[in-house]
């Protein structure tokens, strides 16, 4: 790490000499402006010529700043150090060692920010982890500096090596202490606007709290030489204070106003013996600032997250379309959401302490998830049918559940309608497809016995003829003519039986009846992957007519579609469904990308038993087309131009044409 | 696929695409003693239908090809006024109404009873039979009058009018002597005996020429 610092410090002073402008020039100036001018503030009492002080602020500014704007700026701190060595102190020591140990601050101060940097802790601390890390780092990184510096003087013969342990000591603890009280406050610049604004909100906390930081300092400096530092103890309770109520920022900032007054006192009223006594104390102070205040920044966030958290989840239930019921093991209820009131009443709500059975009866929670459908019982009494499901509530909630409860009476009712929609367009197919067998039937066989009547009535003529006046074979003959006439009489009963009164005349919507037969279709057009385009002209007005048997024409042609889509490769299975106006004409036409039909069989398209279906009747178009023309309109195919296939128009005069025989 | 047809004869043409219906109906008719000439289909009627045939068309209306009543187009199209009388199956309601105004002179419903047969279809010769006097009659007409002269017409156009002698010599500025002489000329032209049948003849003359006018305004009226 340190190897990377030194390579990175070097890589950095080329970038910073490449890129030198007026925005580096200034960051530069200032931080060495700072530094000189906190070595003057701090020199304190030095120790022989080693420049070692009760507390340096510089190192704590040093750290910070490369902290914040990135280890690369190292390589301006050697001319700190040297500028301020020679400006405060005047010192006498030869220039090489003074350069060889600025280096060496500026190498290993430069590390201890990558690591820090790398610990994301240029960012404000807001964890206790993050405080911890930031000590440990100082209390190893300062001992390295300290050893470092302090044996460089030492080998070059600028102090004695009795004297080295000594001086590592009091460096350390004093860089140490800057370190401490100085960086987690400059981090921390950008926070600072909310301490002013609590000093706005809490002026008066806020004067006390000084108050009782400069009564302990004011007791401290009153007391003779020999008691000053027995008293110290009394700073941490306004520290403490501070930090409970503020958190970090204002902790580090009494830490360092307490600092500040010590150092000044100390210039008059401490005997140098009890320095280090001093700094002791002063660092613990720091360091319990320091962790309290990120113990209590922590907490702050823990209970921000954990507030903001509660408010979703309130939101959340108070949305929630279902009622959702927290139950303790018991079966007591502890929370009901709005919904729950609303389906269950106010005596579901936890100020009642109602019981989950009472809503619920014959609810079991034994298995720690589940669903179940129960009868539940509303406020009046009444029934209704409740999906319910449950979840056994994690430690530390556990040995309770949270229930939530779906009316389903009304998803039940919406599919009984479809489960009768289905019914009847089922009735009604069965009768239009027995109306058609019995038409085309009726028909074919109304022939043969036209020419048997007539065969049987020439009969009758040539027995007159041959064999004269028999009447037993003329009686016969006519008998069988007349019976003839009944089988067809028959059929036609059969015939007008289906025909009759079949055509029912309503207002039917034409996107209504379409969405209706896409629906059904679904599922099929899901398991073939065909694509459906649906596109109905929204002004198209209601049409008169009977809109079971529209629904019955779509659902043939849309059957038919699916059938022939699915005889041609995935990709390409498409089917189109439009629907126009056209003066006093709606135009509904149904087209798809199957094979299409071949030349022969579509002249006979619409005859009833022409299919090219193994399995069909061929009754579907036949059927179809029966039920357009009797409300005076048409049903017509051709090959769909822009998909390949088959194309079936359906023309629908808006109203009915008054020549139409509605049979 | 055509029975030789004696021109003059009444003759019942039946056209039905089934065989069985054909033959069967063919059968019936001929055996109540009407000649009959049987075709499959609208087209081979109208193939070889001579101007010269009588009687009347008993037709299918369902049939591949040519429909009963596009078969019933054609021919007035053609000015054929063959009568004719359809078939229908039971319960084509909508289609035999349009057959009927079509000018279809009666509808047989499929199975066809033999005495209702021979009623309809004796009707609709009877009619053919009428149609075809009236059509002598107006040719005889016609071709009188056109052996008279202009004088001998317009004294004509007059007395239909009703006019006096001497107002028809007044309006011709001719003397009421010369009226009587065209008068006489032109009865013994029309072969007409009395003064009634005179009138009846200009009557009908006049309404054929009003009709012409209605038909056909374009053309300058005389």
């Amino acid at each position: 790490m340190i190897r990377t610092a030194f390579v990175g410090a070097s890589n950095a002073s080329r970038t910073l000499l490449r890129r030198w402008n007026s925005r580096t020039a200034v960051i530069a100036l200032v931080y060495v402006v700072l530094y000189v001018l906190l070595e003057w503030l701090s020199h304190v009492r030095p120790r022989l010529a080693l420049g070692i002080t009760p507390w340096s602020p510089q190192a704590g500014l040093t750290l910070a700043f490369l902290v914040l704007y990135g280890p690369r700026w190292s390589a301006v701190t050697p001319a700190a150090v040297l500028l301020s060595e020679g400006l405060v102190r005047g010192t006498l020591v030869a220039l090489p060692v003074l350069l060889a140990a600025s280096l060496w601050i500026a190498v290993v101060y430069g590390a201890l920010a990558a690591i820090l940097r790398h610990w994301e802790l240029q960012a404000p601390i807001r964890t206790a982890i993050g405080a911890v890390r930031l000590v440990g780092i100082s209390v190893g990184g300062t001992l390295i500096v300290a050893a470092g510096y302090v044996g460089i003087f030492v080998a070059a013969g600028e102090l004695p090596a009795s004297a080295a342990m000594t001086g590592i000591a009091r460096y350390w603890v004093g860089d140490l202490n800057g370190i401490l009280t100085l960086t987690p406050l400059l981090i921390h610049v950008t926070a600072w606007r909310e301490c002013l604004r609590r000093l706005r909100t809490h002026p008066w906390e806020i004067l006390a709290q000084i108050a009782a930081v400069i009564l302990p300092l004011w007791i401290i400096f009153v007391l003779p030489a020999g008691d000053q530092l027995r008293f110290f103890y009394l700073l941490f309770v306004p520290v403490i204070w501070i930090a409970l109520r503020w958190s970090l920022p204002g902790a580090m900032l009494a830490v360092l106003a307490i600092q500040i007054g010590l150092i000044v006192a100390a210039q008059t009223h401490i005997p140098t013996p009890r320095f280090i006594d001093l700094q002791f104390l002063m660092l613990t102070l720091s360091l319990t600032a320091l962790l309290l205040g990120a113990v209590v920044t922590e907490r702050a966030g823990v209970l921000r997250r954990v507030a903001m958290r509660e408010a979703e989840q309130r939101a959340l239930l108070a949305v929630a379309p279902d009622g959702v019921l927290a139950v303790d093991a018991s079966g007591g209820i502890r929370m009901a959401n709005p919904a729950a009131l609303r389906l269950f009443g106010e005596r579901a709500s936890a100020q009642q302490r109602p019981r989950l059975t009472a809503l619920l009866p014959g609810i079991e929670l034994e298995i720690p998830e589940g669903r179940a459908t129960l009868d539940g019982r509303r406020e009046d009494g009444s029934r209704f049918p409740a999906e319910i499901a449950w979840a056994r509530l994690d430690a530390p909630a556990n040995e309770g559940f949270l229930v939530t409860v779906r009316d389903a009476t009304d998803r039940r009712r919406a599919e009984e309608q479809l489960r009768e929609r289905d019914a009847a367009l089922a009735r009604a197919m069965r009768f239009a497809v027995a109306g058609e067998l019995a038409s085309a039937l009726a028909h074919e066989l109304n022939q043969p016995i036209t020419a048997l009547v007539s065969y049987l009535q020439a009969s009758e003529i040539l027995a007159a003829q041959f064999v004269g006046e028999n009447d037993r074979l003329q009686t016969t003959l006519s008998k069988a003519a007349q019976e003839a006439i009944r089988a067809s009489e028959v059929l036609r009963r059969l015939r007008d039986f289906y025909q009759g009164g079949a055509l029912k005349l309503e207002t039917v919507h034409i996107p209504a009846a379409c969405s209706a037969v896409v629906r059904a279709f679904e599922d099929r057009l899901r398991r073939a992957n065909a694509s459906l385009v649906v596109r109905i002209d929204p002004s198209i007005p209601a049409v008169q007519g009977d809109g079971t048997q529209l629904e019955i024409v779509l659902h043939n042609l849309l059957a038919n579609a699916i059938d022939a889509v699915m005889q041609v490769a995935r990709p390409w299975r498409r089917i189109e469904i439009h629907a126009v106006c056209e003066e006093s004409m709606v135009t509904l036409r149904v087209e798809d990308s199957g094979q299409g039909v071949a030349p022969d069989v579509s002249k006979n398209l619409f005859e009833p038993f022409v299919t090219s279906k193994p399995d069909g009747m061929g009754l579907g178009l036949a059927i179809s087309r029966s039920l357009i023309r009797a409300r005076g309109g048409e049903l017509s195919f051709e090959p769909s131009r822009k998909l390949g296939g088959a194309s079936f128009t359906v023309l629908l005069p808006i109203e009915i044409p008054p020549d139409t025989p509605l049979l | 696929m055509s029975n030789p047809v004696h021109m003059g004869d009444p003759t019942v043409f039946v056209v039905d695409d089934d065989a069985s219906i054909r033959d069967a109906l063919s059968l019936l008719i001929s055996l109540k003693g009407l000649r009959t000439s049987v075709f499959a289909s609208a087209e081979d009627f109208l193939a070889v239908y001579e101007p010269g045939w009588r009687g009347c068309l008993l037709t299918d209306l369902k049939m591949p090809g040519m429909s009963g009543l596009e078969l019933q187009t054609v021919l007035r199209e053609r000015g054929i006024t063959l009568p004719v009388v359809v078939l229908t199956a039971h319960g084509d309601v909508s289609t035999t109404r349009a057959a009927l105004k079509k000018g279809a002179v009666d509808f047989l419903e499929k199975p066809v009873d033999d005495d209702v047969l021979v009623d309809v279809l004796m009707n609709a010769i009877r009619i053919d039979g009428e149609r075809h006097l009236a059509h002598v009659h107006r040719a005889q007409t016609v071709a009188r009058l056109e052996r008279l002269t202009p004088r001998e017409r317009d004294v004509l156009d007059l007395l239909a009018e009703g006019l006096q002698h001497r107002e028809i010599a007044e309006r011709l500025a001719i003397s009421p002597r010369t009226v009587e002489v065209y008068k006489a000329r032109m009865m013994e032209k029309l072969q007409c005996h009395t003064l009634a049948e005179v009138v009846r003849i200009g009557a009908e003359v006049r309404k054929e020429r009003s009709e012409q006018q209605v038909d056909d305004p374009a053309r300058p009226g005389n």
